[in-house]
């Protein structure tokens, strides 16, 4: 393009430095290959890398900022104001007159078309809920447990009172539904001359089953404090007082946590004798 | 030779060397903080090159896989697909962990990038007209950024992105009427369903990506129709950009950045451990993890959350959860503010013309005072996040922290807003160049509202002029001319400030004189223009030439410096005075 | 001015290196150990061999010890737990606690603390193995029973981490690092605790934690729990190099934040300034 000398030769010390840094970048580039091929090393691999890069942007940083002019340049601005008559004549070809913009009446009907394609192509968008599943109220509502359903714990076994000792938090899973969303609950046994009030889903001998999803955001409320009767979610820190019936006590939750009724069975197994007395986890609109 | 013969086809056939004559002269402005929105390109690029070779290791699917690798506590465990692939491409596969955590940094990064991009944009006004659309597509950036964000997340499927998952999902249950609906129509049933996990990574790995890459293309294309704004200065007006050349200049230094961002982040990837999510253990509804914090661009979100008064309302019977006021309402008021701000600005000042001549921050104290106040309240909500690590760190009550944050993030960001507002005005009134030459009257001043232009903009006269300069041709300047010469068959012209002492020449060569004559009149209306036939003028003084003239005059200085000691020495070897010769 | 600029680059450069110096330190120590150790080393030794406090070693002689134990609880413990471990106003009873939880408590450092304070923290303990068997055989002989000094064997790692996930991680945090809970309270890092003292706090739950006691967790899940948290604080599990103290995401960002973005405006700041200004 330009015939004119550029800058004046450069110091030597310049182009020395620039090639010493490529060097430095193939060396880095070279370590990388040799780590991966004896095995690999994330520390070694990624120092490696670095390296050459780093030996890369030296090397063009020195280029950029020494062989070649900085700045001193000025480019012209058109302004984005297009002259008058420019538009005009734009405006002038679209609205020709046997432009499709000037019929009205025809647009009206292309435009009803249009929308009628636009929600229609909607409707197949509730397929990603398959129709087979359950609608979300009442999927939100109801839970795995039910009359009946036996305790188990994490491992799979099934739950005696004995098993929940005091000082200890069990975390409990309904017989048929260990893996859903909504079903995890956990174990206390409180003394229940302690209590400030009743829990709502009553009690055996002080020992009582809560839903273990913090209402606040869903959050599992694993953190049981002993001795002061409290859980607490890690997620946002709300803690609930279990002697007065999982009442929130600090932290962002509003509600208390649903509580769940068990009786012993025969067996002297521990089992629901109905779901949750509310719908467990976070809020949502069309909760009771 | 085999490049030329292959350029010259192309040009053959396509007509492209105009273009590229253009847009090699391209001027970009030297400022630092113009490379801000290069650091989150350059992060964009690599997430795409390293995610694209994760996406070849890993399984996105829930069903139950048994991991069998050398992690020795997870080796024979069933856990989901989608985790055992994560787990084993982070130990059994060779490099695997490298690019795993390079793409996590460069996330991170990335948001980081766009963050303080964003909040350059914001206080130089690189935002009002003509760039508004540029700022929607901006933001409509970050917000797909945090998205994605959130999704490579959540991936893994690790018991820590699990819960984030959880929380998520109970922020969008919470809004009102559609809320469940959303979430079961987003996983295909009650969380945490089968199909989240391959839904979740058809978003993140093609859906917003791709998005993404369109609306990287649509942010650049603007910027080059629109040419870079720059800060005022000598030879820098509303008609013109001053700065270096795409090639070779600017593209070298561009290549260097790109290679720095590499370099960091591969030296992180490989150095600093992110996310071991064999550590965390994979998903399972009913486990949990202390601290669980999401990664740092949603843990305003979270920190909102945390900092929320367990408030429900009920309305006609219907429940209003507390996480819809600090998830939905924060966030969407968030992204709607950031929106609607260049059109705020502009009902607010009533300005509505062209700009191409930036602001400098303190230029327009209202605007610094709601960006700190933002800025400061987002800053809050982030510690916020955190305040179960901060109060294990302080050995202080969580819940203290919580109500001191409760405060803070009602106050902090007001008393920072006004001391910012105040600092601008101060600054923006008296002469003071940097903030430490402020004196208290400055200061007392600022604090007394009075002259304020409409829209609180205030231009000290001898600086800033070209900001309010008119749009009319300015009269001949004194000093100031543009001269033309021919350049063996075509035509080139510079801009000359005697005054101060600023050589600017045009960015490329002119086929006519013609050309060149409408393109000086396009940068510099009303200066006068002189023909300078003969020899072509020297080169513009470039930072070389500068440090070689200083150099050698510092080292002619030295030389002769020493010289004379020498010669000194030499008369006096002992230094016991003079002696007679 | 580009002498000032030459000299704020070299101060940049230097900085620059000085960081990635840092930041190697950190996994320069890491990289030490084998890069991929074969899949079969990795069950740890630990527990297999259990540390002095497991076998308290029966001393010279019975009747030595049983006088060292109550001249120890005298000089230490007696000021607050009283005479014959009733408590007093300044500190709990003793009766029925366990010898797991005298053993914890002294062992651990956490016992005995010059003052009253809501959580005694761990620290180096006071008494030597011997004197920490005397003290332990002397407060069991209160009565009351309470859970023994657990016996730890060499335990699977895989049912260990399951059962670290379900019952650990929600308190000490799925890497081990511990966590805040209420009114001031933490759940302290398991790093330092050997696997005989986590079995004590398993059987025991000092302080807030809660109690496993056998109908919870078998003896043998107990080891298994001790084996995988050995295997928690083996830096061998930090495979991606510089843990920052295994504290989350917000470490991380903090990372990201002043590191990472701090290398790269400052180099933008390098790559961007224009000569002379």
């Amino acid at each position: 393009m330009s015939r004119r000398p550029r800058v004046a030769p450069a110091p030597s010390g310049v182009n020395r430095r620039i090639i010493l840094s490529f060097l430095v970048s193939a060396a880095g580039a070279i370590g990388f290959a040799v780590t991966y091929g004896l095995g690999g090393h994330t520390q070694w691999e990624g120092a490696c890398l670095a390296v050459a890069f780093v030996g890369l942007a030296t090397g063009l940083a020195i280029w950029g900022r020494r062989l070649v002019p900085v700045g001193g340049y000025v480019e012209e601005h058109e302004g984005f104001v297009p002259p008058p008559d420019e538009q005009a004549l734009t405006a002038a070809a679209l609205s020709a007159p046997d432009s499709p913009i000037r019929r009205r009446g025809l647009l009206a009907a292309l435009g009803l078309a249009l929308t009628a394609l636009g929600v229609a192509a909607l409707f197949p968008l509730r397929s990603l809920l398959p129709w087979d599943r359950a609608r979300p109220l009442r999927a939100r509502r109801d839970t795995p447990w039910g009359p009946g359903v036996r305790l188990l714990t994490a491992g799979g076994q099934p739950l005696r009172p004995g098993d929940v000792p005091a000082g200890a938090l069990v975390g409990v899973f309904p017989e048929g539904g260990t893996d859903a969303g909504d079903a995890p609950a956990f174990a206390v046994r409180l003394q229940p001359e302690r209590f400030t009030r009743p829990p709502s889903a009553g009690h055996l001998d002080g020992l009582v089953v809560y839903s273990l999803l913090c209402t606040h955001a869903g959050c599992p409320v694993r953190l049981y404090l002993k001795g002061t009767g409290r859980v607490l979610c890690p997620c946002h820190q709300s803690s609930f007082n279990l002697f007065a019936d999982a009442a929130p006590v600090a932290g962002p939750a509003a509600r208390r946590l649903p509580g769940l009724p068990v009786a012993v069975d025969a067996d002297g197994y521990l089992r629901a004798t109905g779901d949750f007395t509310a719908p467990p986890g976070a809020g949502f609109w069309s909760r009771p | 030779m085999i490049m030329d013969r292959l350029a010259r086809a192309f040009d053959d056939r396509l007509r492209l060397s105009p273009l590229t004559r253009r847009a090699l002269a391209k001027v970009f402005p030297d400022h630092w903080s113009f490379m801000l929105g290069e650091i989150a390109l350059y992060s964009f690029v690599a997430l795409v090159l390293t995610g694209v070779y994760l996406t070849l290791f890993f399984d996105p699917s829930s069903a139950d896989r048994v991991y069998q690798g050398s992690y020795a506590p997870l080796d024979g465990t069933a856990t989901s697909a989608a985790y055992a692939s994560t787990v084993r491409l982070s130990w059994d596969v060779r490099a695997g962990l490298l690019i795993r955590q390079t793409h996590h940094w460069a996330a991170l990064i990335f948001v980081a990038a766009i963050l303080v991009h964003l909040v350059r944009i914001f206080f130089t006004g690189a935002f009002r007209k003509p760039r508004e659309t540029n700022w929607l597509v901006g933001v409509t950036m970050l917000m797909l950024a945090l998205a994605n964000g959130f999704t490579g997340y959540s991936l893994p499927d690790d018991l820590l992105s699990g819960l984030g998952l959880r929380i998520i999902v109970s922020v969008v249950e919470s809004i009102p009427l559609v809320g469940s609906w959303l979430v079961f129509l987003g996983l295909g049933g009650e969380f945490p369903s089968d199909e989240m996990i391959p839904r979740m990574f058809v978003s993140h790995v093609l859906l917003v990506p791709a998005v993404l890459v369109a609306l990287v293309s649509v942010h650049l294309a603007m910027i080059v129709r629109q040419k870079h704004a720059q800060f005022p200065g000598p030879g820098r007006t509303e008609h013109n950009v001053v700065g270096s050349r795409l090639y070779p200049s600017y593209s070298l230094r561009s290549l260097a950045l790109f290679a720095w961002v590499l370099a960091v982040l591969f030296a992180l990837g490989g150095l600093v451990q992110i996310n071991p999510v064999w550590l965390y253990g994979p998903s399972a509804p009913g486990q949990a993890t202390s601290p669980a914090q999401p990664d740092w661009y949603v843990a305003w979100g979270d920190g909102a959350l945390r900092l929320f008064p367990p408030w429900e309302i009920h309305i006609a019977g219907h429940l209003v959860p507390a996480p819809f006021f600090p998830g939905v309402v924060l966030g969407g008021v968030t992204f709607l503010a950031l929106y609607a701000w260049p059109f705020l600005e502009r009902w607010c000042t009533g300005d509505r013309r062209a700009h191409q001549l930036l602001d400098r921050p303190r230029d327009h104290p209202v605007r610094m005072g709601v960006g700190v106040m933002a800025l400061t309240f987002f800053g809050v909500l982030v510690v916020a996040a955190g305040d179960d690590i901060i109060a294990r760190l302080l050995r202080v009550p969580v819940y203290d922290v919580l109500y001191v944050l409760r405060v803070l993030v009602l106050v902090l960001p007001v008393l920072a807003g006004a001391l910012a507002f105040l600092l601008a005005r101060a600054l923006c009134r008296s002469d003071a160049a940097r903030l430490g030459e402020l004196t208290r009257a400055d200061l007392r001043a600022a604090g007394q509202g009075a002259d304020r232009r409409a829209g609180g903009r205030r231009v000290r006269a001898g600086e800033a002029r070209a900001v309010d300069e008119p749009e009319l041709p300015t009269p001949d300047r004194p000093g100031q001319r543009i001269e033309l010469w021919p350049d063996g068959g075509v035509w080139r012209w510079r801009y000359r400030d005697e005054p101060a002492g600023v050589t600017l020449l045009n960015n490329r060569a002119m086929l006519t004189e013609r050309e060149a004559v409408d393109s000086a009149r396009l940068a510099y209306p009303g200066v006068d223009h002189v023909a300078v036939p003969g020899p072509p003028p020297p080169a513009p003084p470039g930072r070389v030439r500068i440090a070689l003239r200083r150099w050698g005059n510092a080292a002619l200085g030295v030389s002769l410096l020493v010289a004379a000691l020498r010669q000194r020495r030499q008369r006096h070897p002992d230094g016991d005075g003079p002696r007679p010769e | 001015m580009p002498t000032r600029g030459d000299r704020w680059s070299h101060v940049t450069r230097a900085v620059t290196v000085g960081m990635v110096v840092a930041l190697a330190a950190g996994p320069a120590a890491l990289a030490a150990p084998a890069p991929n150790a074969p899949p079969g080393s990795n069950a740890p030794s630990g527990p297999a061999a259990p540390p002095e406090t497991a076998a308290p070693s029966a001393g010279p002689s019975a009747l030595a010890g049983a006088t060292q134990g109550r001249e120890l609880y005298r000089q230490n413990c007696a000021s607050c737990h009283g005479d014959q471990g009733r408590g007093s106003q300044r500190g709990p009873s003793l009766v029925g606690v366990g010898a797991a939880s005298v053993d914890f408590q002294v062992g651990t450092g956490r016992m005995p603390i010059p003052d009253e304070m809501q959580q005694p923290r761990r620290g180096r303990p006071v008494f030597s193995a011997d004197e920490i068997a005397a003290l332990v055989e002397h407060v069991t002989s209160f009565g009351g029973g309470g859970p023994g000094i657990p016996r730890v064997t060499e335990g699977s790692l895989g049912t260990g981490r399951e059962l670290f996930a379900a019952n650990c991680a929600p308190c000490h945090g799925g890497t081990g690092a511990g966590a805040a809970l209420t009114n001031g309270w933490n759940a302290p890092p398991l790093y330092e605790a050997t696997p005989v003292q986590v079995a004590e706090a398993i059987r025991v739950g000092p302080g807030l934690m809660p109690v496993f006691p056998s109908q919870v967790l078998t003896d043998q899940q107990v080891s298994d729990l001790a084996t995988y948290v050995q295997r928690l604080r083996s830096e061998r599990l930090d495979r991606g190099g510089n843990p920052l103290g295994r504290l989350g995401p917000l470490a991380e960002g903090v990372a990201a934040w002043v590191v990472a973005l701090g290398l790269l405006v400052a180099a933008a700041r390098w790559l961007g300034r224009r000569a002379g200004e």
